[in-house]
C-alpha cells in the first residue's frame, strides 16, 4: 500500500544545482531568472538555462516554479509581461509571487499558476482567504505559523499549503525588514539583503542597572523539520520547502536526498519508525548549517531559536567535487570544489541509498599528468567507483 | 493638508486640544497594546480617549497594525469585536487577514490600509484600492517611494494617500522576543527599550523595542519631510502623519508643526531640525536607487547569452589543452569551426580548434550535450570562459 506524502520542493540556484536537486529526489524545484527574484547574488537562470532546466526537470517528472517574489517597482513591472510569455512557452508549473501588483500583472498577461510567496507573510485564515480571492492557488505560509495553524488554514480555505521544512530563516516577518535598504542602499526586498541580522550588536539598555551586552541577537538558528514530518503529513501540508538557492551543491543534494529518502520510507511503510532516522539526522549535520531549531513548527519560536553566534564553518564534511563523467572501470572526471590529495578517502553520495568510500589511489589531470593536490576550479581524474554517476556529489570528512 | 498623529494619553490629548488650530483639519490615531505594535496604552485607556475624542468632535482612527498568526489573530479579533467601532472614523490595518475580516464582517467600517511594507507599484496600489472599493478610505504608502512615484500615484489613484512626514523609520519587525533573553537575569519587563550598535554596520545606535508583539528595530535617523509640505500638497498628498510617540518633546513639536501647517510660521523657523535628538533624513524621497548595486553582485560575462552557445571551459592545462563541457542541444562539430570565447574578464578570443578529443584521448569529430571534450590550449583562456560558435563564419 502506498501512503500519501507531500511534495518535496528544493532550491535550484543554478542550472547545475537544479540537476543536483532533481537527481537527489526533489519533486519540484524553485528558481529565479535574472530579474524579479530575491537572490540577486545567485547565478540564477538565463533564458537558455531556464529552458534547459525545465526540460531536464520535466523529463524526470519534477515540477518547476519560478520566483517573481521581489517587491517590484513600476519600471520592473514594465519588463515582466515579456518574461511571463517566456515562462508560459517553457511550460513552467507556477510562479511564486508576493506583491499584489505582480499578481495582477501575471493574471493579466498569462495563465500561469500563482503561488503566494512567504515574503507576503500570510499568517492566518483570513489572510489566506484574501490572497485566494486575489488569485493565489497555493500559499507559502510565513515561517511564524505552526503546523497546527497551517492545518486550520488549509481546512478553512481548501488552498494548497506550502511550508518551509529546512534551511536558514529570516528573523523578521518576511517582507518586513528593510535594514539593508537604509544602511547599505540595497533593497532587501528586491534581492539585495546584506544579512545585517547576522551581525554582532552591542546592546545598550539605557538603564544603569542593566549591563550592556554584546550579542548576535537577531541571528536565527536554521530550521530542521525532519522530526516533524509526521505532523506535516497529518496536517495535509501539500509541499515542504527547502530554503537555500544561494547554498552549495552539497547542501542542495544532501538535504534533498535526506528528506526524499525519509518521505519515500513513509510512502512505503506509513510511518517514520526507521533506524535510518538517526542516519538522516547525521546526514543533515554534514552540510554547512547553523545550530538547528524546529522554529515555529511546533510552537511559536522562542529564545532557543536564537543562534547568537558569529557565522562560522565547522562543517563535518566539505564537498570535494561533482562528477562530470563516469567511465565505467576506468575513471571519474571530477569538477573540483575543494582540494584533496592522493591517498585520501572520499565519499561518493549516490542519488539513492548509502554512500560509498572512494580511495584516491591516483589523482591525475585530464591529460594524465600526476597531480599532488587538486585545485578548485579544475577537473581531475580519480578512480572509478561502482555505481558512481554524473552529478554525484563527492565529499570529504573535514577531519579525515 | 490634514495632520494625522498618535495620541497615547489623556495628557497628550489635552495638549493636542490646546494646540489645535481651527483652520487645520486633524485626525488622531488611537491604539492599545493588544492591537498596536508600539502602544503602551491599555484597552481602558484607549476607550477613555475615544470618549474624549467623541465629545470634542476629534476624528479618531483605531490602529490595528500588528501581524498575527492564526491563534493570536483569533484572540485579537475577540478584542476587536468588543470595541465601540462606531465611535471610530476608520480602522487602520496592515495584515491582509485583518483587512479581509473587516471587509467581510464590518462592511460599513472604513479602512485605512497600511501599505508601507513594499507596494511600490501603481498596479498593486490600484488593485488594493479596487478590492476594498468605497470601504477604503485611505492608502498609507511606503516611505521608500520617491517623490516622482508619489506624484504619479497621487495623480492616478482616487483613494486619498497618506505618508509619514516626521518620525521613526521602522527597519525590522520580528515576532520573536530578542531583547529579553539578554536581560532576563536583571530586569523582567514587558516593554524593553535599548540601542544596538554593530561594528559591521556604518551606523550606530539603532533604537530597539521589545514588547508583547515581538521586536522592532528602527533606523538611527528619523524621517523628516516637514520641509516639503508644500510640494506634497501640490502633488495631491493631503495627509501628513507625524509620529511623536517616541519623543518626550511632544508638546513643543506639536505646537510647532501645527503652526507650520496653518501657515503661521515658515519651515525655516522650526527648531526641530536643530534640536531633535537623532539625525534627520529625507530617506528615499528625492530618489530611490536601491537596486543600482545589484549589477555589481555578479559577473554577467560568465553567463551564457545566445543561441550559438556551445558550452563552458571547465579546465585548463597550460600549453596543452582546454576541457569544455558541452551545453548545447544535439550534436556539435567543433574541429575546424571558428569559435568565439568570452573570458570572465570580458576578453574575446576567436579560434579554430584543429582537433577534439575525449577524456580518454580518443579523437572525435562530433560531441553531444553534457560531454567533456578537449581542444588545443589557447593562451589567455581561463575556467568559466563561455564558448560560442562564431556567427560570422
Amino acid at each position: 500500500m502506498s501512503h500519501w506524502i507531500p511534495e518535496l520542493l528544493s532550491p535550484a540556484g543554478s542550472l547545475e544545482k537544479l540537476k543536483v536537486s532533481v537527481l537527489y529526489g526533489a519533486n519540484a524545484v524553485y528558481l529565479g531568472g535574472q530579474k524579479f527574484g530575491l537572490r540577486q547574488a545567485s547565478d540564477n537562470f538565463t533564458y537558455e538555462e531556464l529552458a534547459e532546466g525545465v526540460e531536464f526537470a520535466h523529463s524526470l517528472g519534477t515540477l518547476v516554479y519560478v520566483v517573481l517574489n521581489s517587491f517590484l517597482h513600476d519600471k520592473d513591472l514594465e519588463e515582466l509581461p515579456e518574461f511571463l510569455h517566456l515562462l508560459e512557452e517553457l511550460k513552467v508549473d507556477a510562479v511564486i509571487v508576493s506583491d499584489l501588483g505582480v499578481i495582477a500583472t501575471v493574471k493579466k498577461h498569462s495563465k500561469l499558476v500563482v503561488h503566494l510567496s512567504t515574503q507576503a507573510s500570510c499568517l492566518n485564515v483570513e489572510s489566506a482567504k484574501l490572497w485566494q480571492k486575489m488569485g493565489a492557488q497555493r500559499i507559502v505560509l510565513g515561517r511564524e505559523v505552526t503546523i497546527k495553524e497551517a492545518a486550520k488554514i488549509k481546512k478553512a480555505t481548501g488552498l494548497e499549503i506550502e511550508m518551509f521544512v529546512h534551511g536558514s530563516m529570516c528573523m523578521a516577518f518576511s517582507g518586513n525588514c528593510v535594514i539593508s535598504n537604509y544602511t547599505q542602499g540595497r533593497d532587501s526586498n528586491r534581492g539585495g539583503c546584506a544579512h545585517s541580522c547576522r551581525f554582532e550588536y552591542s546592546i545598550d539598555f539605557n538603564n544603569a542597572s542593566v549591563e550592556n551586552k554584546k550579542a548576535y541577537f537577531m541571528s536565527s538558528k536554521d530550521l530542521e523539520g525532519i522530526r516533524m514530518l509526521p505532523e506535516f503529513i497529518e496536517a495535509g501540508i501539500d509541499s515542504l520547502k527547502i530554503e537555500g538557492r544561494n547554498k552549495s551543491h552539497h547542501y542542495a543534494g544532501t538535504i534533498s536526498k535526506v528528506y526524499s529518502d525519509a518521505l519515500r520510507f513513509y510512502k512505503t511503510h506509513g510511518h517514520f519508525l526507521s533506524n535510518d532516522m538517526l542516519l538522516w539526522e547525521e546526514e543533515l549535520n554534514k552540510v554547512s548549517h547553523r545550530d538547528y531549531t524546529t522554529g515555529s513548527l511546533d510552537d511559536y519560536a522562542g529564545e532557543d531559536s536564537i543562534y547568537n553566534q558569529r557565522e562560522h564553518d565547522d562543517n563535518e564534511f566539505v564537498v570535494s567535487g561533482i562528477v562530470l563523467e563516469s567511465v565505467v572501470g576506468q575513471h571519474l572526471l571530477v569538477d573540483v570544489k575543494s582540494a584533496f590529495c592522493p591517498g585520501e578517502t572520499l565519499e561518493v553520495m549516490p542519488f539513492k541509498g548509502a554512500t560509498s568510500k572512494l580511495h584516491v589511489n591516483f589523482l591525475k589531470s585530464i591529460s594524465g599528468a600526476d597531480v599532488l593536490k587538486s585545485k578548485p576550479g579544475s577537473v581531475v581524474k580519480i578512480p572509478y567507483v561502482q555505481g558512481a554517476e554524473k552529478f554525484n556529489i563527492i565529499r570529504k570528512a573535514v577531519n579525515s | 493638508m490634514k495632520l494625522v498623529t498618535y495620541i497615547e494619553s489623556v495628557h497628550e490629548f489635552n495638549e493636542f486640544l490646546s494646540h489645535k488650530d481651527e483652520s487645520l483639519s486633524y485626525e488622531i490615531i488611537l491604539g492599545c497594546s493588544e492591537l498596536s505594535r508600539y502602544s503602551k496604552s491599555s484597552l481602558d485607556e484607549m476607550l477613555n480617549l475615544i470618549n474624549k475624542a467623541s465629545k470634542n468632535n476629534v476624528p479618531a482612527i483605531l490602529e490595528w497594525d500588528v501581524l498575527n498568526q492564526e491563534e493570536k489573530f483569533l484572540k485579537t479579533v475577540e478584542i476587536f469585536d468588543r470595541l465601540p467601532l462606531h465611535d471610530f472614523k476608520a480602522v487602520r490595518v496592515q495584515d491582509p487577514g485583518a483587512v479581509q475580516y473587516i471587509k467581510t464582517k464590518y462592511p460599513w467600517l472604513k479602512i485605512q490600509l497600511i501599505l508601507e511594507n513594499g507596494n511600490h507599484n501603481l498596479e498593486g496600489l490600484k488593485k488594493w484600492s479596487d478590492y476594498l472599493g468605497e470601504q477604503c478610505e485611505r492608502l498609507v504608502l511606503s516611505n521608500e517611494l520617491s517623490k516622482d512615484m508619489l506624484k504619479a500615484y497621487a495623480k492616478e489613484i482616487k483613494t486619498p494617500i497618506e505618508i509619514l512626514t516626521f518620525g521613526r523609520i521602522l527597519l525590522f519587525y520580528s515576532a520573536r522576543m530578542l531583547l529579553s533573553p539578554l536581560e532576563k537575569e536583571q530586569v523582567q519587563n514587558s516593554f524593553i527599550e535599548a540601542n544596538g550598535t554593530s561594528e559591521e554596520s556604518p551606523h550606530s545606535g539603532f533604537p530597539i523595542i521589545e514588547n508583547r508583539h515581538g521586536t522592532f528595530m528602527f533606523n538611527v535617523k528619523d524621517l523628516y519631510l516637514l520641509d516639503v509640505f508644500n510640494e506634497l500638497s501640490e502633488m495631491g498628498i493631503n495627509h501628513a502623519r507625524i509620529d511623536l510617540r517616541f519623543d518626550d518633546n511632544f508638546k513643543n513639536y506639536l505646537k510647532n508643526i501645527v503652526n507650520l501647517l496653518s501657515g503661521k510660521i515658515q519651515e525655516s523657523d522650526l527648531s526641530i531640525k536643530k534640536n531633535h535628538l537623532r539625525p534627520l533624513i529625507r530617506g528615499f524621497y528625492n530618489i530611490n536607487k536601491s537596486d543600482v548595486l545589484f549589477t555589481k553582485l555578479k559577473n554577467k560575462r560568465t553567463q551564457r547569452q545566445d543561441n550559438n552557445y556551445i558550452g563552458e571551459v571547465v579546465d585548463v592545462e597550460r600549453d596543452l589543452q582546454l576541457a569544455l563541457i558541452i551545453k548545447s542541444e544535439g550534436t556539435t562539430e567543433i574541429t575546424g569551426r571558428t569559435l568565439k570565447m568570452i573570458t570572465p574578464e570580458g576578453k574575446e578570443k576567436v579560434v579554430t580548434p584543429s582537433w577534439m578529443k575525449t577524456s580518454l584521448g580518443e579523437s572525435v569529430v562530433k560531441t553531444q550535450k553534457d560531454e567533456i571534450v578537449l581542444i588545443p590550449y589557447i593562451s589567455g583562456v581561463t575556467v568559466k570562459t563561455q564558448v560560442y560558435l562564431n556567427p560570422n563564419t
